[in-house]
Parts: structure tokens; sequence; C-alpha cells
């Protein structure tokens, strides 16, 4: 009991803003937060000579992320992974967009269904 | 580029050569006429042409998520003209029973429209992505020849597959059993409308949650069986939430048509 009220005296010894002012300022905290996280990261992977360039790319746990995928071959590929549940086809000399996460730390490969042998890559989340 | 060609085309002819039998199956058991399938098919491969050749134009639509947008349409298009056939299949049901064998339904001329469309929007989605690989790999020089072989080959054994699924399906005339080839469709149902959410996830104009569960490390989907279920009834590992419900209201939607085109028939 006194220890509350020491409490509610320390804080009235601070400096004093309206219960509305406080919201506010939570509320405008809360909607500049989620505009900082709403501006999804973005990830460039190239395809040449049937490679994914870089082969791994490390994304943080728990966010979404643009990838954007560049076709530099002439010929078209299939970007595929079991494991991010993605399937896309992207033509020769064309780029791709393809939404990834929010996902758990670990690793997720994925690879190229035209060219699997050497079109090869994984994701690292951590 | 052997193997790769067979094992791409055979995926791809799977699911339309299931859609296919299922619809060919419950046409002969129903005493509905299959002149829908060659129509269904050739219309099914113009799409597919138009789209593949536009495929690059297409992708870019909407900030480059076009292809998925396109596709989630397609799919959801299939499931939605399931419903009217699994309506008409209640109904065929509940006058099988009633009156003779030999004259159980009209022959209508819409099941046929119906069957016809939703081989043509199959074929489409398909047939496109097998046409993109051709177009691009057909005119290399030194890949040509084991592309055309394995695509060949792929090809062959998707069509076996459908027959065999066909042939598997043609003695469940039972009270019961006969009720197996609208079930695949209900599956198949769910199937779309999984797959036409993960596409809407995929293009970031649905959120994702966390996977439901993941079977990958019993059931990889990489894996023959893999594989198989996935283009059978949609087999995904760690599936989210969200695509677990749509795959279960697809189902539920084609087994309720059913149901109530038998209710009142």
């Amino acid at each position: 009991m006194r220890g509350t009220q020491m409490m509610i005296n320390g804080m009235r010894s601070g400096p004093r803003h309206s219960i509305s002012t406080r919201l506010w300022s939570g509320l405008l905290l809360t909607i500049a937060t989620k505009t900082l996280l709403a501006a999804t990261p973005i990830i460039e992977i190239e395809i040449r000579d049937h490679l994914f360039i870089p082969s791994q790319v490390e994304i943080p746990a728990d966010t979404k992320v643009k990838l954007v995928v560049k076709n530099l071959d002439p010929t078209p590929e299939e970007f595929e992974s079991y494991e991010l549940n993605r399937e896309k086809v992207i033509s020769g000399n064309s780029k791709a967009v393809i939404f990834i996460g929010p996902l758990p730390p670990g690793e997720y490969p994925f690879f190229g269904e035209f060219n699997p042998k050497t079109a090869q890559g994984k994701v690292v989340v951590n | 580029m052997l193997l790769t060609s067979v094992l791409l085309i055979l995926q791809e002819t799977l699911e339309a050569a299931l859609l296919i039998s299922i619809l060919a199956v419950l046409s002969l058991q129903n005493g509905y006429r299959m002149l829908w399938l060659i129509p269904g098919f050739m219309v099914g491969m113009v799409m597919a042409l138009l789209y593949a050749e536009n495929m690059e134009t297409v992708s870019g639509w909407f900030e480059y998520v076009g292809q998925e947008l396109t596709n989630a349409s397609l799919q959801t298009a299939i499931a939605l003209v399931l419903l009217p056939l699994a309506w008409m299949l209640g109904k065929a049901f509940e006058i099988g029973e009633k009156v003779s064998r030999d004259a159980r339904t009209p022959r209508k001329s819409s099941w046929g429209v119906l069957c016809a469309m939703a081989v043509a929007l199959a074929v489409t989605r398909e047939g496109s992505e097998i046409l993109v690989f051709l177009q691009g790999f057909l005119g290399q020089s030194d890949q040509a020849r084991p592309v055309a072989i394995g695509s060949a080959i792929g090809f062959g054994i998707g069509l076996s597959v459908g027959l065999l699924l066909f042939y598997a399906q043609l003695p469940l005339r039972g009270p019961l059993t006969r009720w197996i080839p609208l079930v695949l469709l209900a599956l198949y149902g769910g199937n779309m409308m999984s797959q036409a959410t993960l596409h809407l996830i995929q293009a970031d104009w649905l959120q994702s949650g966390p996977a439901l569960w993941d079977s990958s490390a019993w059931l990889p989907e990489q894996s023959v069986t893999g594989r198989l279920l996935y283009a059978l009834v949609g087999y995904e590992s760690s599936p989210s939430a969200v695509q677990a419900v749509s795959y279960a209201v697809g189902t539920l939607a084609v087994v309720g048509a059913a149901l109530a085109g038998r209710k009142y028939a």
C-alpha cells in the first residue's frame, strides 16, 4: 500500500501529461511502428546460366520479404520451393516478384524446376 | 534434361488427367454423353497457348503478381463450375434411385457445357506451364531431343494414370461406392480453392499465418508419394490455416451442392 502511494507520488512529480496526450502519442507511435514494419524488405536474386546468384539469401525471422527474381537467361525458369510453398514461372529476360514469409528461423531450399541440377539455392531465416 | 522433362510434364498432366477421369466416370454412370471431352480440351489448349505466349505481359500486371492472380482466378473458376455439376449429380442420384436404370436422367446439354468449361480451365492452367517450358527449351539445339523425348514419356505416363484412374472408378456403381467419384470431385474442388489461396498469399493479397502443421519429416512433398498426393488431393506438408480453411470450404461446397440437388430433385 505504501509502495503504491510512493509510485503515485513519483508519477505526479514527473512532467504532467493529460491522458489524451498520452493516448495520442501512443497511437502515433503505433502508427509509426506499423508504417516502418510495412516497408517490406526487398531481396534481389538473379538467374544467370541456370544458376541462382546469390544462391543463398538471409532474411530476418517473422518478417514478410519481397523476392525480386531477375531471369537474365533467354530461357524460362520456374522458381519452386516445397519448403516455402512457392511456385512461379519466370519468362526469359524478365523479372518476377514473389512474397515469402513471415517465417520461423530455419533453412528453406528453392530450385529452378526447369534446370533443377544447377539452379539451386536457399533462404536462411535467422 | 530428359528426367526433368518427364517429371515436369507428368506433374502438370496428372491434375488435368484426374479431373477428366472423374468427370468421364460420372458422365457414364449417370447417363450423360461424353461429347464435352474433345471441345473442352481443344479450347483449353488454345487458351493455354495464348496464356503461354503472353506470360511475360501477364506476369507484369498488378506490380508483377499478374500470374498469381490469373492462376487463382482460373482455379476459383474451376471450383465454382464444379458446384452446378455436383447439384446435377445429386439430382441424378436421387432420380436414379427412384426410376429404372435405363431411364435415369434426361440428357442435359448444360452438363456437357459445364464439363467442357472445367476441362478447358484446367488445361489452360496446366497446359500453359508445359508450353512455356517447351517453347523455351525445344528451340535449344542441344536440348531439343531430350526435352521432346522426356515430354512425350511424361505425357504418356500422365495419360496412362488418367486411364487407370478412369477404369478404377468405373466399376463403382453400388449404392455407396458410386459416391466415391463425387467425393474425389469434392476433394478436387478443395484442392483448387487451396491452391488459389496460396497464389493470393504469394501475391501478398492475403496474409499467411504460421503453418498449421508440418508433416515434411514423414511425408516430404518432393517424394514420389508426396508429388502424387499433391497432384491428386492437393497434399501440402506445411499448409497455413487460411489454406486449410479454403480447402475445407471448397470440398464442403461440392458435397453441399450434391446434397442440395438430391434434396430438391
